[in-house]
């Protein structure tokens, strides 16, 4: 199968989904990345089943200012790691996008995302198809199309070369 | 045409000139990190060194515990074990360990901080520096441990935001009631990655407390970094911790008059009343007087927003107005921000007073800003706390949270129910 068209399930989350929603502060003191995903969207009201339940190959998918609040890396480990391939919403926080950039996981800008969700345009369970060259979305459930715009400038060197570390390394051979 | 703070600090940084939008890669003058990342920071470090890496400078890093201080977990006592001995092999020097408060406080008064260095660290309010013209910003463990390679990052060149605030607060009224009421304004997305400049008569006369309280929220305004250019009193207060070299970069790095803003904004506070952040989230904002005489169980005065000496002095006058009595279901917490805060509440005689009146007085540490400080609320209690964020469940799955200031937190305190300061202070 062709890796750049990714087919999956959407979870779909609303604007300003903070970093404690996403990964709540009381499990902050774990240092392993592969132990996070258990404790994904937890504190998030409705969505406390995610851990759970989300497959790997499903998609994240939220509306304006994803990721807000605080620098903690966990809430990009916790979804990386949960198998989920990419995170769609029309913006993502400041730090969290560097936190996604740094570590070579794939976001993608999604123009008028924010109001889709409220219009119920895309929906929990949806099936979605994903072509990360082209940015087109296709919510397979009801024929609804996206567009989605992947990062430029350095950040695509960047997630080019698997994040901030391997970049830096490939460029002094650290 | 003229350059903003932001753009010359980043210049600075850089060695050489920059345009809005670009991505620049800055040389730090400080890469920190906590008890919360840290230890993240230090194995990831060593995993991708193989256990061989090294620092680029040793007395550029630091280290700043105020997760859990003193731990009360496992885990946490680990993490900072493996902090302590990173540091001891690295031979890194600054690490201020369990005793001495918030870590960009901590920074700030031990004269680690001047306009325009480049600061990184482990905490989304490490942005609140830009009170005295740093440009500090909260990152990931990565950024830090890609930092401590060879003490350089890659930064956007943001546009700037400029804001003006004019007038005297009347009494009862202060900055945080500035903040909250900006943050109900531009709402959670309004300054999206944008630098802001504070300019006015009321900025000012701030002192170095207002002006950190200021600047502590532009996170959640979505905001890169909130700058004021010491002046004054916090000009003074600087040079005498940071070195004579605050003033050369005051001069090098002012904005220029003919700078060029994104936005330029205007407000006087004049006639300002005491606001809240109603829960759960920041930007629900109200007056105090809207909410008044909603029930509160636990009220936490504090925190990298509102901890330093003013605020629990302007607390203490609340108290003191109430006749030291806090009413009696009421749980209410003072946590102040540093070591040195705490040592002045002593002086002052504050903490006798607040201890007499049923008052917890902890150490110098965080405040109530995650569910394992002291005092997380179990489901369905209110807190009031003058902390920077109250997403739900965040100190507390299924508790609920005001975010207001010293004044109102502790007139409520006095009352057990949200209460504006100007019913005690008359």
């Amino acid at each position: 199968m062709d890796k750049t068209v990714l087919h999956g399930k959407a979870w779909v989350f609303g604007d300003d989904v903070d970093t404690d929603l996403i990964y709540h502060n009381k499990y902050l003191a774990e240092t392993d990345p592969k132990e996070m995903p258990q404790y994904s969207f937890e504190y998030y009201p409705g969505k406390e089943h995610f851990a759970k339940e989300v497959k790997e190959g499903d998609f994240v998918v939220g509306g304006t200012n994803f990721g807000c609040g605080s620098s903690r890396e966990h809430a990009v480990y916790c979804l990386k790691f949960a198998g989920v391939p990419v995170v769609l919403a029309e913006s993502f926080a400041r730090i969290y996008y560097r936190n996604a950039i740094n570590n070579g996981y794939p976001v993608l800008f999604v123009n008028g995302l924010s109001q889709a969700i409220k219009d119920g345009k895309i929906a929990d369970g949806d099936d979605l198809e994903v072509n990360l060259e082209t940015g087109e979305i296709t919510d397979v459930t009801n024929g609804n199309k996206f567009h989605g715009d992947a990062v430029a400038d350095l950040e695509k060197d960047i997630m080019a070369a698997g994040g901030l570390v391997e970049y830096l390394k490939l460029q002094t051979g650290h | 045409m003229g350059k903003t703070m932001i753009e010359k600090s980043i210049r600075r940084a850089a060695g050489r000139e920059v345009a809005i939008g670009e991505r620049v890669w800055c040389n730090m003058d400080l890469s920190t990190a906590r008890d919360f990342g840290g230890a993240n920071c230090v194995l990831q470090f060593e995993e991708v060194t193989d256990n061989k890496g090294k620092v680029w400078d040793p007395d550029k890093v630091a280290f700043t515990f105020d997760l859990q201080a003193p731990s009360h977990s496992e885990k946490v006592s680990r993490n900072q074990k493996i902090i302590r001995e990173f540091a001891k092999k690295q031979g890194i020097k600054k690490v201020f360990d369990i005793k001495w408060g918030i870590g960009q406080h901590v920074l700030l008064e031990n004269g680690l901080v001047k306009p325009g260095d480049v600061i990184l660290g482990t905490d989304s309010h490490m942005n609140l520096l830009g009170a005295v013209g740093a440009f500090a910003t909260g990152v990931g463990n990565t950024d830090i441990v890609a930092s401590w390679f060879k003490g350089t990052n890659w930064f956007r060149v943001p546009e700037t935001m400029k804001i003006t605030v004019n007038g005297d607060f009347k009494k009862g009224v202060c900055m945080r009631d500035f903040l909250t009421s900006l943050v109900g304004k531009l709402r959670a997305d309004g300054m999206f990655f944008k630098a802001v400049e504070f300019y006015g008569e009321t900025i000012e006369k701030a002192s170095l407390a207002n002006r950190i309280t200021l600047c502590s929220m532009v996170t959640e305004m979505s905001g890169k970094i909130g700058l004021i250019m010491p002046n004054g009193e916090v000009l003074d207060w600087l040079v005498e911790r940071a070195g004579d070299v605050v003033l050369d970069r005051v001069k090098e790095l002012a904005a220029d008059k003919d700078a060029v803003y994104s936005d330029e904004l205007s407000f006087d506070v004049s006639d300002l009343e005491p606001m809240l952040s109603a829960p759960d989230a920041p930007d629900n904002v109200k007056k105090v007087r809207e909410a008044a005489g909603a029930h509160v169980d636990q009220v936490h005065i504090g925190s990298c927003s509102n901890g330093r000496f003013e605020d629990i002095s302007a607390a203490f006058e609340v108290l003191k107005a109430g006749n030291f009595e806090i009413a009696p279901h009421m749980r209410a917490i003072i946590t102040p921000a540093t070591r040195e805060v705490m040592k002045k509440c002593a002086e002052a005689g504050f903490i006798q007073k607040f201890l007499e009146a049923g008052v917890v007085f902890t150490n110098p540490t965080c405040a109530l800003c995650t569910a394992e400080h002291y005092g997380a609320l179990p489901a369905d209690d209110v807190g009031m706390s003058t902390t920077n964020r109250n997403f739900i469940g965040k100190v507390g799955k299924g508790s609920h949270t005001y975010l207001a200031s010293p004044m109102t937190a502790m007139a409520t305190a006095v009352r057990g129910v949200v209460t504006d300061p100007r019913d005690l202070l008359g």
